[in-house]
């Protein structure tokens, strides 16, 4: 049912000790969606992405997956409701075959069953996965691990994918491919959520944007209204 | 008159009350019996305050303290066969104990951590066996082993040996007050805090590790000098046994690890326990044991943790510190 | 030359003894290399593991080797309680805290054994245990050699489990980035007192064979735990292959030591050894 929310955010505080990072923060995302979280640097999105995915758990507010509280659950647990975090520097087991990221990616019970299917499309997306999959991790390029580390996420075998600052370090043409490939996932059904520093690209590839600073919502709204507002913006934050 | 005044205060004062009546106590008439027991408690309160130097202070768990006071103590020995009077063995030894420290650090300091800790556990081992191979003076011995009688000491006072051992635990306490309010200490914090931070500010890491390590040695070789004094004989497997290392670290953790008065407090009670349960050793540490996972999980600052915690303890030292003012600005 | 004629004993012998050491350090490897924790208490996990046997032995007349049925379950649940409510909470606490906790558990071990047991040294003696195989004109102990098959089991049991199957890959996974792990579904917490037990399950074994070929005390777990530590050094953490071979070089460097230098020597090369490797290459030589 398209018009149900997928992901509910309702006014959370989260604290990194007793230093408060995201203030009074909500959000919502609705299936098949793609939605970007824009800020700069120490704006709070990792940290709302952090959340989502039970790594923090928040002081106030709550936080709604397919009308269930998610907001006390483990990390592990999260990843069995369907929520997939591909996170900040890729983060690929350094030392394991790209074919074992990949199948410890399908670690959660349901996703087990699923795996060879989902190894399948994997391999579809990111054909140089298959080339590569018994190399070491470690000796991947950046944008090479950056599609191990989404592959990786995609056996999980998710309904919504969180997406941790994917270009930081990556060539404009990488980049290209895995916002392609990123078209092609949200073709599958699955919904995406991804943080980025650059304002420009993510407004063009999103239909729906969140801007953060310092810790709160600053702005937010379809994405194409956003970027006529671009301006406005750019004396906003200088991106 | 006014810096004495300022280091008046109600601890210091409890301390030198503490040291006298421990310096008169050979001579004060209590039983004979009581002696040997604090005589051992200054010793292993000496290397407690050192190894709280290290692991506490250094981030270096050090597993070597039987290798220096093995290394003292056979100094001492030998020296003795070879017409060196016992006092100056004990100073010798020390020195030697200190050599040998600032000898294996070079190897030993490219170690960190867990990889340290085994280093220093295997140096006591080996030497183990290379005094039970190497007789340098004295022919064989009746009925095997490769001990040392300590020869010389035939005048020596229990009380003498006393007052050694208080002078080097007074010694020990006096070296850690110096070390952490100095810029050792600094360093020190520094590096416990985090390391490389403190290497890229430019603190020389290596060296004051070093520091910590060959005072250590120092003290702790001194400590093991005066007790074979007072034992009169040595041999290597009691020496470089682990024996040693188990009690001072239990010592240290109980009390208290990176707390002044940890090492005091933990000494006396392991003195205390070893006296009372002398038939139950196996007992005894086995709840030792226990306690330290306990406190390690609950209190990492062990006994004096828990008493700083205590409202009784807090009223009480601002009772202390107000009246004391009170008395200073008159 | 005399020399050679006496060498195959010591070389032979070296191998067999290896592979006992092998066994010792394949749990450390385990636990020290694939999840960074530092067992000071395992040479004492192992002798647990011989007086386990031992006590099947003496009540229920049990083989030891049979007894593993009891020792093993027996082991794995010890090494649960460890890692979830001890080890597992010293992590965050301090950088000392695992190395003090461990030396804790170890005492407690040792002095258990020794109330239980008394510092009156056993061995787990079978008819088997006892006699010798034949190689040629030499002769050779047979629980050495017991000892060596169940070292490559071992072996190879933990290096495919930790190679092929879901869990094995997730003790992988958590060993080289926690979070990451995490985010992979994997539960942690669960994952290393997992890890734990294994390896326990390997020093009890470990501790069964040991019993057969050596007397034990309460007290010989230290010097256990420092041929483990070596063994695990030289082959290189986290490699069961890497370990195995480290224990066959041990065991060759000790008999080769005592068969050139004379048998006091051999423990003193051993220490020499892992004071060189622990300098040189503390990552071992298969190391990741």
């Amino acid at each position: 049912m398209p018009e149900e929310t997928l992901l509910k955010v309702s006014n959370i505080d989260v604290f990194h000790g007793s230093f408060q990072a995201l203030w009074d923060v909500s959000l919502s995302v609705k299936p098949a969606e793609i939605v970007a979280i824009i800020g700069a640097n120490a704006s709070g999105k990792s940290t709302l992405l952090n959340t989502i995915s039970g790594l923090l758990h928040p002081a106030k507010g709550s936080i709604e997956f397919e009308g269930r509280n998610i907001s006390a659950l483990d990390p592990f647990q999260i990843v069995t409701t369907g929520i997939s975090q591909i996170p900040e520097g890729r983060r690929v087991f350094p030392n394991m075959s790209v074919l074992d990221n990949l199948i410890i990616g399908s670690y959660n019970r349901e996703a087990r069953s699923k795996r060879e299917q989902n190894l399948g499309m994997v391999y579809e997306l990111f054909p140089i996965l298959r080339e590569r999959k018994n190399q070491l991790a470690k000796t991947l390029s950046g944008g090479e691990q950056q599609m191990l580390a989404l592959g990786r996420g995609l056996m999980s075998d998710p309904k919504l994918l969180l997406l941790d600052e994917m270009s930081l370090g990556l060539a404009p043409i990488v980049i290209n491919d895995l916002y392609k490939a990123l078209r092609e996932i949200r073709e599958k059904g699955i919904t995406i959520l991804f943080v980025e520093q650059n304002v420009r690209r993510s407004l063009g590839e999103a239909d729906r944007a969140y801007i953060m600073q310092m810790g709160r919502v600053v702005l937010s709204g379809d994405a194409a209204k956003l970027r006529e507002e671009e301006e406005v913006k750019k004396a906003y934050f200088g991106v | 008159m006014k810096f004495l005044a300022s280091r008046l205060t109600i601890g210091n004062m409890a301390i030198g009350a503490m040291v006298i009546i421990l310096a008169l106590l050979p001579v004060a008439g209590v039983p004979r019996e009581w002696l040997p027991y604090v005589f051992l408690f200054l010793l292993y309160l000496a290397m407690a305050n050192m190894w709280n130097l290290l692991a506490g202070y250094s981030g270096l768990i050090s597993l070597c303290a039987p290798a220096f006071l093995g290394i003292a103590g056979y100094a001492l020995a030998i020296g003795t066969w070879v017409s060196i009077p016992w006092w100056l063995g004990i100073i010798g030894g020390a020195i030697l104990a200190g050599i040998f420290a600032i000898l294996i650090s070079l190897p030993i300091f490219r170690l960190s951590g867990v990889y340290f800790a085994i280093g220093t556990l295997v140096v006591p081992e080996a030497l183990r066996i290379v005094f039970l191979l190497w007789r340098p003076v004295g022919g064989e011995l009746h009925g095997g082993g490769a001990g040392y009688m300590i020869k010389g000491l035939v005048d020596v006072q229990m009380s003498t040996i006393y007052w050694l051992a208080l002078g080097t635990a007074i010694a020990s306490a006096v070296i850690m007050r110096i070390v952490l309010k100095s810029k050792l200490g600094l360093g020190l914090a520094a590096i416990r805090d985090n390391e490389r931070a403190a290497a890229n500010s430019g603190v020389n890491t290596l060296r004051i590790k070093v520091y910590s390590f060959l005072i250590s040695a120092v003290i702790t070789g001194l400590a093991g000098a005066v007790f074979y004094v007072y034992q009169g004989y040595l041999e290597p497997v009691s020496t470089f046994n682990v024996k040693w290392t188990m009690t001072i670290l239990l010592a240290t953790v109980i009390g208290g690890l990176r707390t002044e008065g940890g090492p005091i407090i933990g000494t006396i009670i392991i003195v205390f326990l070893y006296f009372l349960l002398a038939r139950y050793a196996g007992y005894s540490l086995l709840i030792q044991g226990v306690i330290v996972i306990i406190i390690m999980l609950l209190s990492p600052q062990g006994i004096v943790g828990i008493m700083r915690n205590t409202r009784l303890y807090q009223s009480l030292s601002q009772l202390a510190n107000r009246q004391l003012m009170a008395f200073k600005t008159e | 030359m005399e020399v050679l004629a006496g060498l195959p004993t010591p070389l032979v012998m070296g191998i067999l003894l290896g592979g006992l050491y092998a066994l010792l350090a394949l749990g450390l490897s385990v636990v020290f290399g694939v999840m960074k924790l530092v067992n000071i208490a395992h040479g004492d996990l192992v002798i647990l593991g011989s007086y386990i046997a031992f006590a099947c032995m003496t009540y229920l007349g049990m083989d030891p080797i049979i007894s593993l049925v009891i020792g093993i379950p027996a082991l794995f649940g010890i090494g649960l309680f460890i890692q979830q409510f001890l080890m597992g909470r010293a992590f965050s606490l301090s950088a000392e805290a695992p190395l003090i906790i461990a030396f804790g558990i170890a005492l407690v071990i040792q002095n258990t054994n020794q109330i239980i047991w008394t510092p009156l040294s056993r061995g787990l003696t079978t008819p088997y245990s006892l006699s010798s195989f034949h190689l040629g004109p030499y002769q050779f102990p047979v629980s050495y050699l017991l000892a060596f098959i169940a070292a490559v089991v071992v072996m190879l049991a933990l290096r495919e489990f930790l190679r092929r199957t879901y869990l094995g890959k997730a003790i992988n996974a958590a060993s080289e980035d926690r979070v990451a792990a995490q985010l992979m579904g994997i539960n942690t917490k669960m994952i290393y007192g997992f890890a734990f037990a294994i390896a326990m399950i390997s020093a009890g074994i470990a501790g069964v064979f040991l019993g057969m070929t050596f007397p034990f005390t309460p007290t010989s777990g230290m010097q256990f735990l420092i041929i483990a530590f070596g063994v695990v050094i030289i082959g290189g953490l986290g490699s069961m292959l890497g370990t195995f071979l480290g224990g066959l070089i041990f065991g060759l460097v000790q008999t080769l030591a005592g068969f050139f230098f004379g048998p006091a020597i051999q423990m003193l090369s051993i220490y020499v050894i892992v004071l060189v490797i622990l300098a040189v290459r503390p990552k071992g030589l298969f190391g990741r």
